[in-house]
């Protein structure tokens, strides 16, 4: 696979991770999917997609660069993604739904 | 003095952070430009226009521009008091010639240092520096001012502010500071993963600035740290000049072990000697690479002692594809070609220092880690602006009861740095485009109109931050940020205008460097025409709120 489109897959990695230990919280949950009922496992689980996909995140950037390099995009990307999430709940929330294979309907309509 | 720790450490985010955070701002938003300095230079001087060059030939090219060059009459009057005596007409021992290239730069920087005689200081040279074509060795005008990477990256350190070396001491001042408010600020705030991704824009202006600025200040933490950090390991020895002060015997001893180990004369030899083939030197380099697997391209060409029979050639391969900026120096005899020595692998502090730097000064070859950069510096600059206004929102009220201006001269001062800085950046480039091709001494014009802009947008600022004392919004955010928009889209058109390098044509030959920074200019106005459409709905609902208010008590 090119390169370019490895960083981009860091990079998506890192916005979804973002996204999913976003999810493990309560108020963000509410955000997206408002009154849904979410078992305590679901939490759990959401930790550990999450923490999966920063590390997918960063293998994927020491596959394309040398390691030097690869921490700094790394670090970068988390940064990035985080604001990415963070802007798209101020703005967008039903969006992340999809992190949860629903499709991203109005929360409560 | 302080009821607990956290309250100490409030008082020194909020009142350290406000004072050096209009400096930090310049620091952060000059630094995030710098990523793309030489992209900015291109933008500024359309002659330059043209891909990326490779170091070119040394003996067909370099040489005669080296021979030909002398300090200007401006350094060699800046040097007069340092040294015993009449200054010479000439200067021909040469003790360097220098040139160095990174993969992202057309036009060539050459520089060359001389000996004085009779200098004071012994081991003080004269410089001299010329930009060329490396396709052809003409040079380029001296007075033709490389916007990005000799005033805007200068103005990130140093404000471009020379006098004593302020400048450097104010920025280093403001990063050892940013370093405290980092600390204070993980400190003073409570939820830092439970409000890790928090930002509520629909609360009041207070709340929202304060979610705004925990949000950039921490998911952006680790990049704030290192760059305040590394930017302070970079002027260490500015910051703690030791090795020409208290250890200048030990420096001095380094030396000699130096040339010892290495076989590189510190000086000359005083006996003439011829110079060989540079360019055979550098295919040799070139093969010595290639065979440890390293194969590229030279980031950094020496000679020391030119002319002499100690005179030596070193040669640096390009940081293109690492973090350091240059690195596998291969050391040649100039008057024989031979190799005298290569440079070992860095130690591990070695590798650590220029790990440091590199990471800072970023002259390796990674689009996507620039833009990230970017992001990061402007993250910086909103967690600064969000930090000022968060300040101004807090207090305006009880200032404008008790009648105090505190709170107005705050918001003026942020008005400046933020919109206003916007304004003086993008005056400098619209001079750039205005300002007649010939004009003498163009590029101090040009710095005029960037300081001349600035002023004015401060002068602005204090006139219609009026309200802020009456505990309302200042008109000067949602009026400079029209001038942002419409500066930045002028700029735009003007390039156009002068060059004919229009947006469809850059875009279509993939010329990036003009490109990317006249789309950077667009998207900037379309943020700065929202943000002033939204301020202006703001200060009417509030309008509107009050007249409600009056309505009702006159009924």
């Amino acid at each position: 696979m090119p390169d370019a489109l490895m960083l981009l897959a860091a990079v998506a990695a890192s916005v979804a991770g973002m996204g999913w230990l976003a999810l493990a919280m309560d108020v963000h949950w509410e955000q997206v999917r408002g009154d849904a009922p979410r078992r305590p496992a679901c939490v759990a689980c959401l930790r550990a997609l999450g923490a999966l996909a920063l590390a997918a995140s960063l293998a994927l950037c020491l596959a394309v660069d040398h390691p030097s390099m690869a921490a700094l995009v790394w670090v970068m990307a988390l940064a990035a993604g985080a604001l990415a999430v963070a802007m798209t709940l101020a703005w967008r929330p039903h969006w992340l739904a999809v992190l949860v294979m629903r499709a991203p309907g109005r929360v409560g309509a | 003095m302080f009821a607990n720790f956290r309250l100490a450490m409030a008082w020194l985010h909020t009142w350290f952070g406000l004072v050096l955070g209009f400096v930090l701002m310049v620091v952060f938003f000059f630094g995030a430009l710098s990523v793309f300095d030489r992209e900015i230079d291109r933008w500024g001087i359309p002659a330059s226009r043209f891909e990326p060059q490779p170091m070119p030939s040394f003996d067909k090219v370099l040489k005669p521009v080296f021979e030909s060059m002398q300090p200007t009459q401006e350094s060699i009057d800046r040097m007069r008091p340092r040294v015993d005596g009449p200054m010479p007409e000439r200067y021909d021992t040469v003790r360097r010639w220098g040139a160095y290239t990174t993969h992202r730069d057309p036009v060539l920087g050459v520089f060359a240092g001389y000996e004085v005689p009779n200098a004071k200081d012994p081991d003080e040279a004269i410089f001299a520096s010329r930009t060329i074509d490396p396709r052809t060795g003409a040079a380029l005008p001296d007075d033709r001012l490389k916007i990005g990477s000799r005033f805007f990256y200068p103005l990130h350190y140093s404000l471009n502010f020379h006098w004593l070396d302020l400048g450097y001491w104010i920025v280093g001042l403001a990063a050892l500071v940013m370093l405290a408010a980092l600390v204070s600020g993980v400190v003073m705030h409570r939820k830092i993963f439970r409000e890790f991704f928090t930002f509520r824009p629909r609360k009041s202006t207070q709340r929202s600035a304060l979610d705004l600025h925990n949000l950039t200040g921490v998911v952006a933490l680790p990049f704030h740290f290192f760059f305040a950090f590394t930017g302070l390991v970079i002027f260490a020895g500015l910051y703690f000049p030791v090795t020409h002060t208290q250890l200048h015997p030990l420096h001095e001893l380094h030396e000699q072990h130096e040339e010892q180990e290495t076989g590189l004369p510190q000086d000359r030899a005083g006996v003439p000697a011829p110079l060989a083939s540079v360019d055979a030197m550098v295919a040799e380099a070139q093969r010595r690479w290639a065979s440890r697997g390293m194969a590229g391209e030279v980031g950094f060409l020496a000679l020391q002692h030119v002319g002499d029979a100690n005179g030596y050639v070193s040669i640096y391969r390009a940081g293109t594809d690492r973090i350091a900026l240059t690195g596998e120096g291969i050391h040649f005899k100039a008057s024989t070609g031979e190799v005298l020595h290569e440079d070992p692998p860095p130690t591990a502090v070695a590798s650590v220092a220029e790990f440091l730097t590199g990471l800072h000064l970023q002259h390796f070859r990674h689009w996507l880690l620039r833009w990230l950069y970017v992001l990061g510096g402007l993250a910086g600059c909103v967690c600064i602006a969000t930090g000022l206004v968060f300040f101004v929102e807090k207090r305006k009220r009880q200032h404008a009861k008790q009648g105090s201006s505190g709170a107005r001269v705050a918001d003026a001062m942020a008005v400046t740095t933020v919109t206003g800085m916007l304004v003086a950046t993008l005056g400098m480039l619209i001079a750039n485009r205005l300002l007649p091709e010939n004009l003498p001494n163009r590029g101090d014009w040009e710095q005029y109109c960037f300081w001349g802009a600035w002023l004015l947008a401060m002068a602005h600022a204090f006139w219609r931050t009026a309200p802020v004392a009456e505990g309302r919004l200042a008109p000067a955010w949602r009026e400079q940020c029209w001038a942002v928009a419409a500066m930045a889209v002028a700029a735009v058109l003007l390039n156009w205008l002068t060059t004919g390098d229009h947006l469809l044509r850059t875009l279509a030959a993939g010329y990036w460097p003009v490109a990317g920074v006249d789309l950077f200019m667009l998207v900037s106005a379309a943020l700065a025409a929202y943000a002033a459409r939204r301020l202006g709905r703001r200060v009417r609902g509030a309008a509107d709120a009050r007249a409600m208010v009056a309505e009702a008590a006159r009924a």
